[in-house]
């Protein structure tokens, strides 16, 4: 990829064109449910045009050659000669998934392969169906490129070449002629105009040269062997447009000279019909009239050169630099956080003030940082309805889809984090959930189902709902599975709430589809999601009710640098648990506890939960450290276990900057990081679900 | 060729007008490359006029096919307003087909030029364009 273009102008384009690509693949879905929408189909034609366009500059040629066609397609949709049929958008929706590929080997730094030719030979066939031959590119698509080809077996039309000028008679008379004689499905490039065809016929359209009377005649013939205009011919019409190169824009060097009566024959020549030099000036449309003489000196004057006039709004910003400040804000929260306790010791009038106002200043660039790694979740979204639409036309089912709340902004990096887990769960839910829409008709419910996905932000998270009216779950059914497969013995399966029975989907190895369906996969699905979401600092919680649905709903940070945690001391060195996790706190009287299949657990509003003496974990040498009579108790859920852990102490809630853990203690179960607290220790971070699983089960 | 680019000043202040940023780029780089610095964008029709009404604009060069308002009604719109119609303008176009560039003439364009063009074909066309009206 060279022309004249840069690696730097690579990237934008992937990034810029790449955007264009992702509102395609929405705009297509939103045609299938307006195919008539003209703006639509503008807007989707366009799309295809200018990713074309940048594409040709960075001689990503496949890629012209698909998008080429792909707005062939919809050049003819936009003028009504075609209309859209689901076959038609199965093919154009295939083409921008050819196109997407090529995006992902040009982002990988390949040479985009070509789309498979059967496609671009179904595009066209498309196309010419519906063209009513007055479609150029109809006759040329056959080629296997026809753009490229266009540029290199014949001359560039960009390339000066010395065809005779003063073709305007033909041009005008031919213009006409062109289109009627491809309208019998000529010759390819018919439509196209040369350069010397367009000198000549600004010269005409400009100049004095010659009488609109003299336009139709000469060279006709010589017309017929290229249509491309050239750049002689461009000049000609310049000139006859002009003067003979003379005048029109004086008004940038030269005295003014092009005069009033000779624009005017522009309006002679714009219709084929001939019209005799009409010298009434048709005030309808000023052609290239020169400028007054007195308008230059003015326009000079206003300008003192300055003030730009749009300034670019927008800085595009590698993600990585965003996390080095972000790293660097940490930092500085650290030191806040340390300085505000160390000031808060001290009886300082003045000391304190300052900090209160880098407390301030701090909390406040600490939220623009984050804002600026903020993405509306719309980017996953804006995936959804092309997933459902192949989804429901491969599984025969209707089904409708409702975003909500598409521009709740989030971190960038949980954004794409989300997206996998946010695919699987959608698939699951019209796979599974959803039913065909004959048993849906025969349960009494509408045909089409329906699927919500929403967004909301609640406080410092996000809410996630994935829920679907399909079929819903069945506990029985749930329970019975997990005891098949050997994950629980029937007593303990009976034991399981409802809620709890749904959470076993989150389980490996857990699938309640015995026949494995080439959507949801087999099972190793739902677990990863639950993982993925658990090592987001989420948490995911699953209702359903038999016959009318279920819902899923997630929860996620807004960010992943910062982590709102509970400080804890062990023996005097300091935890912090993530507040996400932390349901309440207790000072209990430990004397009661009681044994639960040798398990000690303690009664809290008559729900007996699992106790654990932390220190036990994490502190060495206290693996058989007796509980005390009295102390604080912290519940904690994960999902819908619900534990408590007696520790030491409670310091109180602190904002962390999440540090990885160093290389030795990297990777422990249990630990998700460390960080620096407020009064200069380190805390490590703990990871609630981890440290359940490594030391509980 | 007679004159070349020694006809134009470079620095002539130029406008590019592109709805698809990455466009504006490559002509700006290309621009540029022939030694054009003074060069300002717009991303369709209707933003580019504020900027041309600001008066110091001595060169346009737009795309056709823009949301909002197009290349074709910019150059009407340009023509049509005597503050605004001494200024060239350079049409890009992404084929080079009759009925539009006929359509552009007849609307006042000075020239065109077919996307992808290089920096060479873009010197030949603006001094084309200069070497006409001066």
């Amino acid at each position: 990829m060279s022309l004249d273009v840069d690696q730097e102008i690579l990237e934008d384009f992937l990034v810029e064109a790449g955007e264009i690509l992702e509102l395609l693949s929405e705009q297509l879905v939103e045609l299938e449910q307006r195919p008539e929408d003209r703006d639509l189909l503008n807007a989707i034609f366009r799309g295809f045009h200018t990713v074309k366009g940048g594409a040709g500059f960075l001689q990503l040629d496949a890629m012209v050659d698909c998008c080429h066609k792909a707005e062939n397609l919809f050049d003819l949709l936009r003028n009504g000669e075609l209309s859209v049929s689901a076959n038609l958008m199965d093919v154009v929706l295939q083409a921008l998934d050819s196109v997407n590929l090529m995006f992902e080997q040009v982002r990988s730094g390949q040479e985009p392969e070509p789309a498979p030719a059967d496609l671009m030979q179904r595009l066209v066939v498309i196309t010419e169906g519906g063209a009513e031959a007055d479609e150029p590119e109809a006759a040329t698509a056959p080629a296997p490129a026809p753009e490229p080809v266009a540029e290199s077996s014949k001359p560039n039309p960009n390339t000066p070449n010395d065809e005779f000028d003063q073709l305007l008679g033909d041009l005008v008379s031919d213009n006409k002629e062109t289109l009627a004689s491809s309208e019998a499905g000529q010759r390819a490039d018919d439509d196209l105009i040369t350069e010397d065809e367009f000198d000549a016929l600004l010269d005409e359209l400009h100049g004095a040269g010659k009488g609109p009377g003299a336009l139709d005649h000469p060279e006709k013939s010589a017309q017929v062997s290229s249509d491309e205009i050239t750049d002689d011919e461009f000049e000609a019409l310049l000139d006859d447009l002009q003067s003979k190169g003379q005048g029109a824009f004086a008004a940038l060097g030269s005295a003014d000279t092009a005069a009033k009566p000779e624009a005017t024959k522009l309006e002679s020549v714009a219709p084929p019909a001939k019209v005799a030099p009409t010298e009434p000036p048709k005030a309808v449309e000023p052609p290239v009239v020169s400028k007054s003489p007195t308008a230059e000196p003015s326009a000079r004057g206003t300008m003192p050169a300055q003030q730009k006039a749009v300034q670019e709004s927008n800085v595009r910003v590698d993600t990585a630099l965003l996390d080095k400040i972000m790293n660097m804000v940490g930092e500085l929260v650290l030191v806040r956080n340390r300085l505000v306790r160390l000031g808060g010791t001290r009886e300082d009038e003045e000391m304190s003030k300052a900090l209160g106002t880098l407390d301030m200043v701090t909390a406040d660039l600490q939220t623009s940082v984050m804002k600026t790694r903020m993405q509306p979740v719309k980017k996953v979204f804006g995936r959804f309805p092309r997933l459902i639409r192949d989804l429901s036309r491969s599984l025969k089912k209707e089904i409708r889809l409702e975003l909500r709340g598409e521009d709740t902004d989030l971190d960038k990096n949980l954004v794409e984090a989300l997206a996998d887990p946010l695919i699987h769960l959608v698939r699951n839910s019209v796979d599974h959930g959803i039913e065909a829409p004959d048993v849906r008709e025969k349960n009494g419910k509408p045909r089409e189902g329906s699927v919500l996905l929403s967004a909301e932000q609640e406080g410092d998270h996000i809410l996630l709902i994935i829920r679907d009216d399909g079929a819903g779950m069945d506990p029985e059914k749930l329970r019975r599975l997990a005891v098949e497969r050997g994950m629980l013995d029937t007593e303990s399966a009976a034991r399981l709430t409802d809620q709890e029975c749904f959470n076993l989907i989150f389980h490996a190895g857990f699938s309640t589809k015995t026949e494995i369906s080439d959507v949801s996969g087999r099972g190793v699905g739902m677990d990863v999601v639950k993982t993925k979401i658990t090592q987001l600092n989420g948490t995911l919680a699953i209702d359903s009710i038999l016959g009318q649905g279920t819902q899923i709903a997630i929860q996620v940070p807004l960010t992943l640098a910062i982590m709102p945690t509970l400080m804890v001391t062990l023996e005097s060195q300091a935890f912090a648990l993530p507040l996400v996790n932390v349901n309440e706190i207790y000072n209990i009287d430990l004397t009661k506890t009681n044994i639960v299949d040798g398990q000690q657990v303690i009664i809290v509003r008559d729900q007996a939960l699992p106790l654990f003496h932390l220190k036990r974990w994490m502190v060495k040498g206290c693996e058989h450290e007796p509980l005390p009579d009295q102390g604080h108790v912290v519940i904690v859920s994960v999902g819908t276990t619900r534990v408590g852990f007696v520790v030491d102490q409670l310091v109180g809630q602190e904002e962390v900057v999440i540090k990885p853990l160093g290389s030795i203690l990297h990777g422990t179960q249990g630990l998700s990081g460390a960080t620096i607290t407020g009064d200069g220790r380190i805390a490590l971070i703990i990871d609630i679900p981890n440290l359940l699983k490594r030391y509980a089960s | 060729m007679p004159g070349g680019l020694c006809l134009v000043k470079k620095d002539i202040r130029i406008l590019v007008v592109d709805d698809f940023s990455t466009m504006r780029r490559i002509i700006k780089n290309l621009l540029r490359d022939l030694g054009f610095t003074n060069v300002e964008e717009a991303d369709d029709g209707k933003t580019a006029l504020p900027i041309l009404k600001q008066g110091r604009i001595e060169f346009l060069i737009t795309d056709w096919n823009m949301p909002g308002m197009t290349g074709i009604d910019l150059l009407k719109t340009v023509r049509a307003d005597p503050e605004l119609s001494h200024i060239p303008v350079l049409m890009v176009t992404a084929e080079a087909k009759r009925e539009q560039i006929i359509a552009a003439a007849q609307a006042g364009v000075n020239g065109y030029v077919i996307k992808p063009f290089t920096a060479v074909v873009l010197k030949e066309k603006i001094e084309k364009i200069f070497e006409r009206i001066t």
